[in-house]
């Protein structure tokens, strides 16, 4: 564990020190949460549409921002980085278990997701967002967020460590788009069509986000809040097993 | 006594769409402890992929390698603690200063917090970077990197040291300065594999040398034995250079390598 936290911390210098590539990471699912609010938020008034649960459309719209903020995996481009530079080379040469190289970036990740979740949630309170579950419930939708972070990233690092390209893991990176659009993004699951339902079912993120929703609509919903984090836990340990047997086998 | 480093029938294929390519074909070595060992080839030729099996990077196909008496393949970790590796790209954190590299590396080889510190100070002493010590890599020169890149090979004190043409894209200045700083550590006991591709640098630094093409040995004794054996078999009234040792082994001709020189251009 002490060589995970070792790298770790080099991941959140790492970060501190191109404060450039948080820029991006804020800015780009705030737009979303304003452009979509701004669309369909009069479709959705708070006074007589039940799922808003009495709070606005925004509170609606902001798990999808807060997902699209931890979907950037900016780990794995650092991590082609250290290929392309012949570090990760030098980490492979030391005495260090290759989970901790993993989890290492990993861990980095899921800190600076946290403190990106906690800005938005942050910055959105004034605009008549609350938090229906209360201080826990905020901690909560944190850690769910970061986690959803760290499994992106790690499959991003998996893109890294297969093509060893920025090009390739950037495009792969994408791959969240339909993920993010294929789920109950504009109005609950029930009201979607046939089709949309189909394939909001299939797709994991669709927990995640209904899990983050009711932290923020709902009071203490477990139906709700226990397979979002069900599929985080599952889908990183996945990863995690996945890119330490990448590593064990890259040449 | 046993040797540092020991590879016997040593083979790497990779496998392609276009078939298997056998980059090394049964490479035997046996590196004595303390020595300076050159590993040089032309491009290509199996160098750095056989250095990568000797350092745990890439797995072997067939074939064993014994690093410092341990079985690289059998006991990856263990080999690990027992050599310190400088790759041909120096491996470096841009983003980090050269201070907390070493620290980091110090750590990552099993010591606590304070003993990496000290380490990393002893080292940055070793090769003369204290005053850069606490600016980010990124603004290092590469005459600093490199060096940089020996100190973090050096933080756990190993017992062999491979170094992958430590010296390419150097000016001269900073070539020497490489130069001295792998006789000194070679004087304090640690035994050097160094692949180059400077024939002059094998000259002044090598005990004893190989030369891989086409993923075989083709030649391996001391510089001086080399030359002599040139000398002796095409008679010649003079003392032959290590290069002409080199094209001689490798059959490559100054004529071919113009000649293959001039298809590029075309």
């Amino acid at each position: 564990m002490s060589d995970t936290w070792v790298l770790g911390q080099r991941g959140l210098r790492e970060t501190l020190r191109t404060p450039d590539s948080l820029i991006p990471t804020l800015f780009i699912p705030v737009f979303f949460l304003v452009v979509n609010v701004g669309q369909a938020g009069k479709i959705f008034p708070s006074g007589t549409t039940p799922f808003l649960e009495g709070q606005n459309y925004a509170a609606f719209q902001l798990p999808s921002s807060l997902l699209l903020a931890a979907s950037f995996g900016t780990a794995a481009l650092y991590l082609v980085e250290d290929i392309e530079g012949g570090y990760f080379d030098k980490l492979r040469a030391a005495p260090v278990s290759r989970t901790s190289i993993v989890l290492g970036r990993l861990v980095a990740e899921g800190a600076k997701n946290l403190a990106i979740t906690a800005v938005m949630v942050l910055l959105a309170l004034p605009f008549g967002i609350s938090i229906a579950t209360g201080p826990l419930g905020f901690v909560l939708l944190l850690l769910l967020t970061a986690g959803w972070a760290v499994v992106f990233a790690g499959f991003m690092q998996l893109i890294a460590l297969k093509t060893r390209s920025a090009a390739a893991t950037n495009a792969g990176g994408l791959v969240f788009f339909p993920l993010l659009f294929l789920t109950p993004n504009f109005v609950p699951r029930d009201l979607l069509t046939r089709p949309m339902e189909i394939a909001a079912t299939f797709n994991p993120v669709t927990y995640i986000m209904e899990a983050m929703r009711s932290f923020i609509l709902e009071d203490w919903t477990w139906s709700r809040l226990g397979p979002g984090f069900a599929v985080v836990a599952v889908l990183g340990v996945v990863m995690v097993v996945l890119n330490v047997r990448m590593i064990r086998t890259y040449d | 006594m046993t040797a540092a480093v020991e590879a016997q029938r040593l083979v790497k294929h990779f496998g392609g769409r276009g078939g298997t390519v056998e980059a090394v074909r049964g490479v035997d070595l046996s590196v004595s402890k303390g020595e300076v060992f050159g590993f040089l080839g032309p491009n290509g030729a199996g160098k750095s992929t056989t250095v990568k099996m000797l350092t745990t990077l890439m797995s072997i196909t067939s074939g064993t390698a014994l690093v410092a008496g341990v079985d690289v393949a059998a006991d990856p970790d263990a080999a690990r603690r027992r050599i310190g590796v400088a790759l041909q790209e120096a491996g470096l954190d841009p983003r980090q200063t050269g201070r907390e590299l070493l620290v980091l590396q110090a750590r990552l080889f099993g010591s606590p917090r304070g003993e990496a510190a000290d380490r990393a100070q002893s080292l940055l002493e070793l090769v003369d970077l204290v005053e850069a010590a606490d600016r980010r890599i990124k603004g290092y020169s590469g005459g600093m990197k490199r060096r940089l890149d020996l100190a973090s090979a050096l933080v756990h004190e190993p017992e062999v040291l491979f170094l992958d043409e430590p010296t390419t894209g150097l000016d001269p200045a900073s070539r020497l300065t490489v130069w001295d700083e792998v006789r000194r550590i070679n004087r304090r006991g640690t035994t050097v594999f160094l692949t180059t591709q400077y024939l002059e640098e094998a000259d002044a630094l090598c005990d004893r040398l190989a030369i891989i093409d086409g993923g075989v040995i083709v030649r391996e004794g001391t510089p001086s034995e080399l030359k002599s054996q040139l000398r002796e078999r095409q008679g010649l009234a003079y003392g032959p250079t290590l290069d002409e040792v080199f094209l001689d082994a490798t059959g490559r001709t100054r004529e071919r390598i113009e000649g293959e020189v001039q298809e590029v251009h075309a």
